[in-house]
């Protein structure tokens, strides 16, 4: 923790004040004021596309659309909760939900599974509303772990060669095939899944399969299985803005699939504050501050900074998140 | 009048390998191998490579035990010239390395400790770096090449900060400001957080690649020391990174044990 805190002050001396007037979660954990309008993701992401120009995208050398850069993630409450929400505490502003189908913006849970969220939401131990007063699970983030989707959905750099389509983060990566292999055996499984990626169109498609069912999508308790598979669409609505969609199929939990959707722009653009997570997204041009060091990516070391952060959480009495497994 | 024979033409094969004459491989010596290019005119180092050898266990020398293969050095000249006293902790980190070696954490393993553990890693090349996603922690390493010289320190980090540059065919990464927490191999030997490592990546071969690593820590060390090995190129038609979340399993093997010693005084 200290290193990071070291790199943050480091190259934050200027920008530090700008952080803290424009809250994103670029320094780790934003803390967000009750007055904060709503923030903007799947509702008014599908009002924006839909008058939006047709696109035509520039292509590799490979004659693929060129997706290459780096491109900020879903910003917002950084993964708080991703339905839609009003202000529940300084980590968890009011924000729109990721869902973008169903209309309604809700996980279109079984009663088996919707049981199991509702049961996850009691006991964070948060202090927010309707707990149950027991603590059961925290976020498997809360562990420094990655899975997905959350590394899907925060800030990373595509570099495409190829045969292949690479995704490089603030800590970790994906390579995704697009050379027509197989994936893996779904008996093998990942907290990354296995991904396989073919173009259609304009459109970068990533199936995902063998996930793990360990990883959550926000950090209050939507969660999926081993069952789950996953879709992801990822395209160009104008030269900033890559328009991402990830559909969610698993009829063991879900009765139908349904589908998150928001923009995730290039570090600078965008009408909003969904800026990137990555230090360097947020910062490449915020003016007044021109670091040479900027655009990199330092260390961020977060299971090795938080040997604290398990032991006080194995301490309080939470159970460790072994995934869950729906009625046959 | 077999053995004889066979004696023969053990004496000629002897004098054969004493007698200086070019030989295939001192031809090829003498020949560099020519890499392919990228677009951006360097050495393409690009793929997925990984070792063959026991370095991840004891970079000396060392007799197989349970679990342990044995190996040659990769340590050019056999030893790692500690000081008296550092020897002294070397040794200790050895008796105790079921407990001390940081592996057993699951903690970032430093540079040039995560190349030679039996995990590939795949090299990504761009104009401005070169990223090594390794398959270990899904670990990601960005080595710039950008201009920008180290940043000022001081800087405790795990993976330290790389910095890369080309000589001829040759990728040579500068790396500085590591913590003193990480060891080069699970035979305990260590260094502080002096250490600067030169790490050289020359292609020898469309499938091989020279790894070489000097080390220097005048906090540990009398002298500068290199290592080197050959990377391999994984030539499985479907070889790609999988993953090996190591805090992942941990957490979870321990997270029931009452007496686990993971979670420290809480």
């Amino acid at each position: 923790m200290s290193q990071r805190i070291f790199a943050a002050v480091q190259m934050l001396t200027v920008g530090f004040c700008v952080l803290i007037l424009a809250p994103g979660p670029a320094a780790g954990q934003a803390f967000w004021r009750e007055d904060t309008p709503k923030i903007p993701m799947a509702a008014s992401w599908l009002a924006e596309k839909a008058e939006l120009p047709p696109y035509n995208p520039p292509q590799t050398a490979d004659g693929v659309p060129d997706l290459q850069g780096v491109w900020g993630g879903s910003g917002g409450d950084g993964l708080s909760y991703l339905e839609e929400h009003e202000y529940v505490d300084v980590t968890t502003p009011a924000q729109e939900s990721f869902v973008s189908d169903p209309p309604d913006g809700k996980i279109p849970y079984t009663t088996w599974g919707l049981a199991r969220r509702n049961e996850i939401l009691a006991g964070l131990g948060r202090g927010w509303p309707d707990e149950s007063g027991e603590r059961l699970y925290s976020s498997p983030s809360a562990f420094c772990l990655n899975y997905m989707p959350r590394f899907s959905l925060s800030a990373l750099e595509i570099v495409q060669q190829p045969g292949s389509v690479i995704m490089l983060g603030e800590e970790g990566y994906r390579v995704i095939p697009t050379d027509g292999r197989p994936p893996i055996s779904e008996d093998a499984k990942f907290w990354f899944g296995n991904s396989r990626g073919h173009w259609e169109g304009d459109t970068l498609v990533v199936e995902v399969t063998s996930l793990n069912g360990r990883g959550w999508f926000d950090s209050t308790g939507h969660y999926y299985t081993e069952n789950t598979r996953m879709t992801e669409r990822w395209r160009l609505a104008d030269e900033n803005t890559i328009d991402y969609e990830v559909t969610i199929v698993d009829p063991t939990v879900y009765s139908r699939p349904w589908t998150m959707n928001f923009p995730r722009r290039r570090p600078g653009t965008g009408p909003d504050m969904r800026g990137g997570r990555m230090a360097s997204a947020v910062m490449v041009n915020a003016p007044a501050f021109e670091d040479p060091y900027a655009g990199e990516v330092w260390e961020d070391a977060c299971y090795e900074g938080n040997r604290e952060g398990p032991a006080s959480l194995r301490a309080l009495g939470y159970d460790w998140f072994r995934g869950m497994t729906p009625p046959q | 009048m077999r053995h004889r024979f066979l004696r023969l033409m053990l004496g000629l094969a002897a004098i054969c390998t004493l007698t200086p004459m070019p030989s295939v491989g001192q031809t090829a010596a003498t020949t560099p191998y020519t890499p392919l290019r990228t677009a951006d005119g360097h050495p393409n180092l690009q793929g997925i490579w990984q070792v063959v050898n026991t370095a991840a266990w004891d970079l000396e020398a060392h007799q197989a035990s349970l679990g342990v293969p044995a190996g040659h050095s990769v340590v050019e000249g056999g030893a790692i010239p500690y000081q008296p006293s550092a020897l002294a902790k070397k040794k200790d980190n050895f008796e105790q390395r079921a407990t001390l070696d940081p592996e057993t954490r699951c903690y970032l393993p430093g540079v040039p400790r995560i190349t030679y553990m039996p995990y590939p890693f795949q090299i990504i090349q761009q104009a401005d770096k070169v990223s090594i996603a390794y398959e270990y922690l899904r670990a990601i390493r960005y080595i710039y090449m950008n201009g920008n010289p180290h940043p000022p320190g001081p800087i405790d980090w795990w993976m330290g900060d790389s910095r890369g540059r080309w000589e001829g065919n040759t990728l040579v990464v500068d790396v500085i400001h590591f913590n003193d927490q990480t060891w080069f191999d699970r035979a305990g030997n260590f260094h502080s957080d002096a250490l600067h490592v030169i790490e050289r990546y020359t292609p020898t071969g469309p499938d091989h690649l020279l790894y070489e690593a000097t080390i220097e820590d005048p906090n540990v060390f009398s002298r500068p020391w290199k290592i080197s090995m050959p990377l391999y190129r994984r030539q499985e038609a479907n070889s790609e990174l999988l993953e090996y979340q190591c805090p992942a399993y941990l957490l979870e093997q321990e997270w029931d044990n009452p007496v686990s010693t993971l979670f420290g005084e809480h």
